[in-house]
């Protein structure tokens, strides 16, 4: 495995251990469609009788900020890979609920502890 | 979170409010967007505020900005929206309130300065109408709208400045007007005694300048027409108030006031080129902009070589030398300018120029003559009250006129009879909406100038010989109240309707 993907591999555990702390339910990790990989798949109800929220979860890591920050490297044909493996995910499982595309950025310092993390919610759409 | 920050946009000359609406969402990725029709002025402001801001130390909030531009299907235009962005943001970061009955004007600099923006006298107007109280406007443009009274104009320098203050931390000292020198009279390229010989037509550029009448000069090259349009400036009376206000709104919303400028004071004197465009010349385009005719409101449009301008160019005149405005109608906007303006043209007889000559022969032969002189149309010179012809000055005379040049009159004592002649006009018109004896209309003519039975008799004897048209007929009276001015005269006398038929349009008689 190559440094940036061990550095994203952390990145990835760091999100996923915020969610749970925020108390999303992760359903998949690095779920593997026919177009590419979605990192994380979460759900949380809305409300408190509402209907189960499906969240996808795109999560950028990056060591300092000095070369460009995580949300800079959301661009278009980045959210548009996201969007279509998100379709096609719910697409395959059938789900009829309500989604949405979450992005978490991640900036590490040398030593791979947080320096920065970024919950962006609901990022394709409004 | 949602912020509102008041301001207005600029439609010809009118202007309207806009509300900038900017709404901090927490939700989506950061981002800044603008909506409500901006063109690409107001759309690049997003890069300029984003700098600014950092600029002044303050972290750009990572958020998802939208700016909306109320009401959303007016076109916004220009930079003047980078101050209310800007102080929208801030607000939300630094959590002050935006201060009520206050409108923001102001483009930004990368460095978080306030560079001169055009429309401020616009928005002073505005503001005093509508009962706003506050102006922030940039420094350099913070004189401009001083000049509107009971409004407090604030003058900002930068992005810092104006944060402090609305936190209520420093203050900013609002401004008063003041007299700025560049509105002082602009020197005139030559002085009127400069001219050597001509002293039919100087007389005539008095008259002209104190009634405000057109004027075309014909003659050979060489003669002097373009030294005497050049010494015309010298001797216009100044702007009045009203005049004044009207001139400086023209400037103020096509940019054309400069840094630290204020009020317009003298008459413009603008000289295009033959060249110029329809567009350029006249307005117009898609978004109006005022043309030369208009920046030449209650001043001078001079056109050189009238008849090299195109055909088109004259004829589209016709109206605005007319009515005095100019209205331009476009698919997305009705506007209408003011174009009261006195033109002096100038023309050489014929292609080689020597048609009018004493001495020297004209090589055209009668045909190119008539083409050229048909280059005018009939309808433009019916409208020019003043025509005269310049003949060329002897050479031999011209050493003896140049030692006695110090005896000629100066611009300034010209101009002193002007102004005694502009003020008894504007005495006798102040219950009108007009301001000097050109812009008389036939009920006017009829109110103010009474005419004797003898003056009348002249006038209707030479409109039987000389074929005059009802207008021409009109505008004789006119100018012959200007000179009956100029004299001092209450009524028109026998001599001033004679002098007055000396500047009737003639065909010009071949040497």
């Amino acid at each position: 495995m190559s440094l940036h993907n061990e550095i994203g591999k952390i990145g990835e555990n760091f999100a996923k251990e915020f969610l749970k702390k925020q108390g999303y339910r992760i359903i998949e990790q690095n779920y593997k469609t026919k177009y590419a990989e979605i990192d994380l798949i979460a759900e949380k109800s809305a409300g408190f009788f509402g209907k189960k929220e499906l969240v996808f979860i795109e999560v950028r890591t990056k060591i300092g900020e000095n070369f460009g920050s995580p949300e800079d490297t959301l661009n278009k044909s980045k959210l548009r890979k996201v969007m279509q493996n998100a379709l096609a995910y719910s697409a395959f499982k059938k789900w009829r609920g309500p989604s949405r595309i979450d992005a978490i950025c991640i900036v590490l310092k040398a030593d791979c502890t947080i320096s920065r993390l970024t919950h962006h919610e609901n990022i394709i759409g409004s | 979170m949602l912020i509102k920050v008041p301001s207005v946009a600029n439609l010809g000359l009118e202007t309207i409010k806009v509300d900038i609406e900017i709404n901090l969402a927490n939700r989506g990725l950061p981002g800044f967007e603008i909506v409500g029709l901006p063109d690409k002025a107001v759309d690049e402001s997003k890069e300029r505020v984003r700098t600014a801001i950092t600029s002044c130390g303050i972290d750009f909030p990572a958020k998802k900005i939208t700016v909306n531009m109320a009401p959303a299907d007016v076109p916004k235009e220009g930079s003047l929206y980078d101050l209310p962005i800007a102080v929208g943001i801030l607000s939300s970061v630094l959590e002050f309130p935006v201060p009520d009955k206050s409108l923001f004007l102001g483009e930004l600099s990368f460095d978080g300065g306030l560079r001169h923006t055009k429309g401020a006298f616009l928005m002073a107007l505005f503001a005093k109408e509508f009962g706003f109280k506050n102006l922030f406007v940039p420094k350099d443009s913070a004189n401009e709208a001083a000049a509107i009274k009971g409004i407090k104009v604030y003058p900002v320098e930068n992005l810092t400045q104006i944060s402090r203050h609305l936190q209520k931390q420093d203050e900013i000292n609002p401004v008063s007007y003041k007299q700025v020198s560049q509105s002082a009279p602009a020197p005139a390229e030559f002085d009127m005694k400069e001219v050597l010989g001509q002293e039919q037509a100087k007389r005539a550029m008095e008259i002209a300048a104190a009634g405000g009448h057109n004027i075309i000069m014909i003659g050979s090259p060489g003669s002097g027409k373009t030294m005497l349009a050049r010494a015309l400036p010298g001797i216009l009376p100044p702007l009045n108030e009203i005049e004044s206000l009207e001139v400086t709104k023209i400037y103020s919303a096509s940019g054309g006031i400069p840094p630290g400028g204020s009020l317009i004071s003298s008459r413009q004197f603008r000289a295009p080129h033959h060249t110029a465009s329809l567009v350029g010349l006249v307005g117009g385009g898609s978004k109006p902009h005022p043309g030369e005719i208009s920046l030449a409101h209650r001043g001078v449009l001079f056109l050189d070589e009238f008849n090299e301008f195109p055909r088109q160019i004259m004829e589209a005149m016709r109206q605005p030398l007319e009515d005095g405005y100019l209205a331009i109608s476009r698919s997305k906007q009705r506007v209408i300018y003011p174009a009261d303006f006195m033109l002096v043209a100038s023309a050489n007889p014929c292609p080689c120029g020597y048609a009018m000559h004493p001495k020297k022969n004209c090589i055209c032969n009668p045909n190119q003559i008539a083409k050229y002189q048909k280059r005018i149309s009939g309808p433009i010179l019916d409208r020019i009250d003043l025509h005269i012809s310049v003949m060329p000055v002897d050479t031999a005379e011209f050493e003896d006129n140049q030692k006695n040049s110090e005896f000629l009159e100066a611009s300034q004592i010209i101009k002193q009879r002007v102004v005694l002649a502009r003020q008894k006009q504007e005495k006798r018109f102040k219950n009108e909406t007009i301001h000097s004896n050109s812009q008389m209309k036939n009920s006017h003519i009829k109110k103010y100038c009474k005419l004797s039975k003898d003056v009348e008799e002249i006038l209707r004897q030479a409109s039987l010989k000389f074929q005059l048209s009802a207008r021409s007929y009109m505008k004789m009276i006119k100018v012959a109240r200007t000179i009956a001015d100029l004299d001092g005269a209450e009524e028109i006398t026998i001599s001033h309707m004679a002098e007055a038929l000396q500047y009737k349009p003639k065909n010009y008689e071949l040497a």
